[in-house]
């Protein structure tokens, strides 16, 4: 392998090996090396601190590409509410870094709720861009009755997967806000998963190719935040805290993946 | 040229960016708004081209998208040179 092919893997070896642990204190939380070597609170540190870089790096990534598309270019506004629902969602886990990091802790609901929630119609909002610049571009993204059939269609599997999952959420006990909140993620990733079943199937259509690479990558990220969100309101609600490496494996697979397509992206318009 | 050559030569050189399929489905489609037929005008493969560049300069940028084009356009040339 190249020097710059090694430069390309290490990112994605380092993420690998990052899950790997993470799957590992998830599959065997109380073996050794994840109750002396990395115990609970020093994997909640390093999750808080990998979580951090590659939301920063996922939002300045998008932001590069948005910075070398020109003025006029369609896909530039979507490249930049990406970089800012990135950003936003990289604000609420820096809210909730101090406590992870000092104390252990992950406070729910809290401040960092607010960025969280207000990532997701920034991430539609930029796919929804991203779909009309590339309809605009004489692209067969497919016709109103195919689109109409892909929304009905994931409208239909999310309320046959998801709504089972949610009941119990809504009918467990807690605060208000809290139960507002386990439901409205989930809630907003049944509605992110509409533009991003549309750009599934552009996805489909570019696979083996540069600009393919990216969206799967940049998808499956998505994807994987969506399954994230719904674990963790599951989790929340029936008070399954031993469950929550799997959470916190997922989500940072998710930032992971969402980077390394920004990354993927940016790689294409400096080449 | 035919269109059909001509179009084989378009997505053989975009198809590494935007995929074998993307690239034939486009093509043809833009054929089609075109009213390009068998056979196609200067004046179409120019309309044409402009199209495709529009449509990889969402994925690619300006300079990189002119770039394929430009690729195309050379490939073309040397097809129909010999004739």
């Amino acid at each position: 392998m190249s020097g710059k092919g090694r430069g390309e893997a290490l990112p994605w070896v380092v993420l690998g090996l990052a899950v790997a642990v993470f799957v590992g204190w998830a599959v065997a939380p109380e073996s050794a090396f994840y109750t002396r070597v990395l115990p609970p609170i020093r994997m909640l540190q390093l999750a808080a601190v990998l979580k951090l870089v590659y939301l920063l790096a996922g939002a300045g990534f998008a932001f590069a590409c948005r910075d070398r598309l020109e003025a006029d270019n369609p896909a530039r506004p979507a490249w930049l509410l990406l970089s800012q629902g990135i950003l936003s969602m990289f604000a609420g886990q820096l809210c909730l870094a101090p406590f992870q990091l000092v104390q252990g802790v992950t406070p729910f609901p809290s401040v960092a709720d607010i960025y969280f929630v207000l990532a997701y119609p920034l991430l539609i909002a930029s796919f929804l861009v991203f779909l009309n610049a590339y309809r605009e571009a004489g692209f067969p993204i497919g016709s109103l009755a195919e689109r109409v059939g892909i929304v009905v269609g994931v409208g239909i599997a999310a309320a046959f997967v998801v709504l089972p999952i949610l009941r119990p959420v809504a009918a467990t006990g807690g605060t208000l806000l809290e139960r507002i909140l386990t439901i409205a993620y989930p809630a907003l990733d049944l509605v992110l998963l509409v533009p991003l079943a549309l750009l599934l199937r552009i996805a489909f259509r570019l696979r083996g190719s540069h600009a393919g690479d990216v969206w799967w990558i940049l998808l499956g990220g998505l994807v994987v935040l969506c399954m994230a969100d719904v674990c963790f309101a599951y989790f929340q609600a029936l008070g399954e805290a031993h469950l929550d490496p799997f959470v916190h494996t997922a989500y940072l697979l998710a930032y992971g993946l969402i980077a390394g397509g920004a990354h993927r992206q940016l790689q294409l318009l400096k080449s | 040229m035919t269109t059909t050559e001509a179009v084989e030569l378009m997505v053989k050189t975009m198809a590494p960016y935007i995929g074998d399929t993307m690239a034939r489905s486009a093509t043809e489609a833009h054929c089609q708004r075109l009213g390009i037929a068998a056979t196609m005008s200067r004046d179409q493969l120019d309309a044409l081209l402009g199209k495709l560049g529009g449509g990889l300069n969402i994925f690619l940028g300006r300079d990189k998208s002119a770039a394929v084009i430009a690729e195309v356009r050379g490939a073309l040339a040397a097809l129909e040179g010999p004739r």
